[in-house]
């Protein structure tokens, strides 16, 4: 199982100093804080991508994680999410396949439609279309990776004749994807069709949600044939702030919670905890809950802290992935490698993507004939067949029936 | 937090009865708009003429935090869904709201914005509304009927609004009767609870469905032909 980080770079002021970070020291946070992730032995940092302040997320997340790649040996780079909707698939092709060369494979991304509405527009596109948008966009990136030369034509994009992406993948092999959705339960359903992984980002959510999300691709994963339900590849999100006495931990973090983007000014700590997956205390607590996503979302390959947000100086942010690294995350590995059974698969790498490729395993999208979606195909098919010869020979007794008539 | 804006009276005679949902705005805890719908409910009761019927309260007053709170986290804590859930579910609607600045409350408005779209398709809703003085009866028909046509209900023709001077004349009893009496012969007619699961569903399930969001979902190869036209 993968731990990690993931941030969405937002420029907050701290509510105890009423001082905002500038840009730079935003940006200059953000590679201190995944340099510190994999020094304490984090798996995954990931980064958001944004276009509107007050974010210092990349608009091209392979900016960033391209200089982090030349700082760091280990960590896997992803993002938390990369927009499908209203970037170029063609520039995620490049730009993507550019950094797996740059980081010798160490690199994967989570597709996200964006929910900031003013987004679309800046570069041509419409909220409302986002489920088409991610649908159509994702259709292309995922064939730029596969074929050397690709012809296609969609409503979004302009056409393309005789395109090849470049470079082409490392290894061939194309990063491996996840698709991040909070609420629409069509992007679960494109992620189990074409046997990539699932990410809830279950923060700011009850777990009854993140269950009912996580079984449906689960069992759509299993219908398209890419393995049994329990060997779905499936991500989550968690939020933490911990110090050795709990009490500490609450006094220190709720000014930060209660002045907090997203969820600041709303519920009180104690409710959002209790109803969240949002953990406030000592690191035995954070321990204890997180266990505890496994009882709703089963055996999961990665599970990605929020560390850094709501005005936390850096400082502190260091300190908690400390907390983590140390006295954490060893422990999680530990227990859910316990619980985890065998048959059930470890998140995918490159080296394993490789292998898989090599063996001639790669995912059918849709899945083969031989998928549950396969033969309900076929069976649909055969009934199509019938149905058409009845309503042929209908025709047919109809027209002898006229034609007799009229003699 | 306590269960109290949820009160629930059920006919232990009845093995389905129908479910009645009382949604109240009152503001202070002996209301008068409280005290309309509860009228409204027993009128409706009486007109059912013995037939089961279950009804709930949901006061808006105690889930004002927890409304305020979905708005910007954008889910419900559990009382505030458990609230949701019973009107989703219900086979008939009696809304009723102060009037504030000739329309309904804000928190009134609030907990219906937090209602999925179709959440109240086919729902016979019977609007009642309260208010200093009968000039501002119109807003039954100005603000309340507006948005429950938004959401697709059934509203009955006759709303009731009770002025301060009401509650010590005479014709608000005989106007409660008559409104209950309404909703009683629509539920009798077979309005609610079969108009809402008619078609080739199972009986429930078009109520379980609502809400549901995983029930409709196209298959992917629809959805990718869809995408691309």
């Amino acid at each position: 199982m993968q731990f990690g980080i993931f941030t969405i770079g937002d420029v907050t002021e701290d509510p105890t100093t009423g001082r905002t970070p500038t840009e730079h020291e935003g940006i200059r946070a953000t590679v201190e804080i995944a340099k510190k992730a994999e020094e304490v032995g984090l798996d995954v940092f990931a980064t958001g991508q944004h276009h509107n302040p007050p974010f210092v997320a990349p608009a091209n997340p392979p900016i960033l994680l391209a200089s982090i790649a030349a700082q760091t040996e280990r960590i896997q780079l992803s993002t938390a999410t990369t927009l499908i909707t209203t970037t170029d698939p063609v520039r995620i092709a490049e730009d993507y396949a550019y950094l797996q060369h740059l980081s010798g494979g160490r690199v994967d991304l989570t597709m996200g439609r964006g929910n900031t509405g003013p987004v679309y527009p800046w570069f041509g596109q419409d909220i409302r279309q986002g489920i088409p948008l991610a649908i159509e966009h994702y259709s292309l990136l995922h064939r730029l990776w596969r074929e050397d030369v690709v012809n296609w034509q969609g409503r979004f994009r302009s056409a393309l004749q005789g395109f090849t992406s470049t470079p082409r993948p490392l290894d061939d092999v194309a990063p491996f994807v996840w698709h991040g959705s909070i609420r629409s339960p069509e992007i679960p359903e494109q992620a189990a069709y074409y046997g990539d992984g699932f990410f809830h980002n279950n923060i700011f959510w009850p777990a009854e949600h993140t269950r009912r999300m996580v079984e449906f691709y689960r069992a759509r994963y299993e219908h398209y044939g890419h393995g049994a339900a329990d060997q779905a590849i499936v991500g989550l999100g968690g939020q933490v702030f911990m110090r050795r006495n709990s009490q500490d931990a609450v006094r220190e973090f709720r000014p930060y919670f209660d002045n907090a983007p997203v969820y600041g000014h709303g519920p009180s700590l104690e409710d959002f905890t209790e109803q969240t997956p949002l953990t406030v205390g000592s690191p035995q607590q954070v321990i204890e809950k997180t266990l505890a996503f496994r009882d709703y979302a089963g055996d999961y390959q990665r599970q990605l802290f929020l560390m850094d947000h709501a005005g936390l100086p850096l400082k502190t942010v260091l300190e908690q992935l400390d907390l983590l690294g140390e006295e954490v995350v060893p422990v999680l590995r530990r227990e859910f490698a316990a619980l985890k059974p065998a048959h059930v698969p470890e998140a995918p790498t490159h080296a394993s993507l490789v292998a898989r490729r090599r063996a001639g395993q790669d995912p059918v999208p849709g899945g083969t004939e031989d998928s549950p979606a396969g033969r309900a195909r076929a069976a649909q098919a055969t009934t199509q067949t019938t149905q058409q010869t009845t309503q042929q020979t209908t025709q047919q007794t109809t027209q002898q029936t006229t034609e007799r008539a009229h003699r | 937090m306590s269960d109290r804006h949820l009160t629930t009276t059920t006919d232990p005679a009845g093995v389905h009865p129908l479910t009645l949902v009382v949604v109240s705005a009152g503001m202070s805890d002996a209301s008068s708009t409280s005290l309309l719908a509860d009228r409204l409910a027993e009128a409706v009761r009486d007109g059912l003429d013995g037939a089961p019927v279950r009804i709930e309260r949901v006061d808006l007053r105690p889930l004002a935090h927890a409304i305020a709170d979905h708005l910007l986290t954008g889910f419900p804590g559990p009382p505030l869904r458990a609230a949701l859930e019973a009107v989703t579910r219900a086979d008939a609607l009696i809304a009723a709201t102060p009037t504030f600045k000739a329309s309904y409350s804000g928190l009134f408005k609030s907990f219906f914005d937090l209602l999925d779209e179709a959440a109240l398709e086919d729902l016979p809703v019977l609007v009642a509304a309260t208010g200093g003085t009968a000039r501002h009866s119109l807003m039954l028909d100005s603000a309340m009927r507006p948005l429950f046509a938004h959401l697709k209900a059934l509203v009955l023709p006759l709303g009731v609004y009770a002025a301060t001077e009401d509650w010590a004349g005479v014709s608000l009893e005989s106007r409660i009767r008559r409104a209950g009496a309404q909703l009683a012969r629509l539920l009798a007619a077979g309005a609610g609870q079969d108009a809402r699961t008619a078609g080739a569903l199972p009986a429930g399930a078009a109520r379980q469905e609502r809400g549901d969001e995983f029930a409709g979902v196209p298959d992917f190869a629809d959805l990718l032909a869809r995408a691309g036209r």
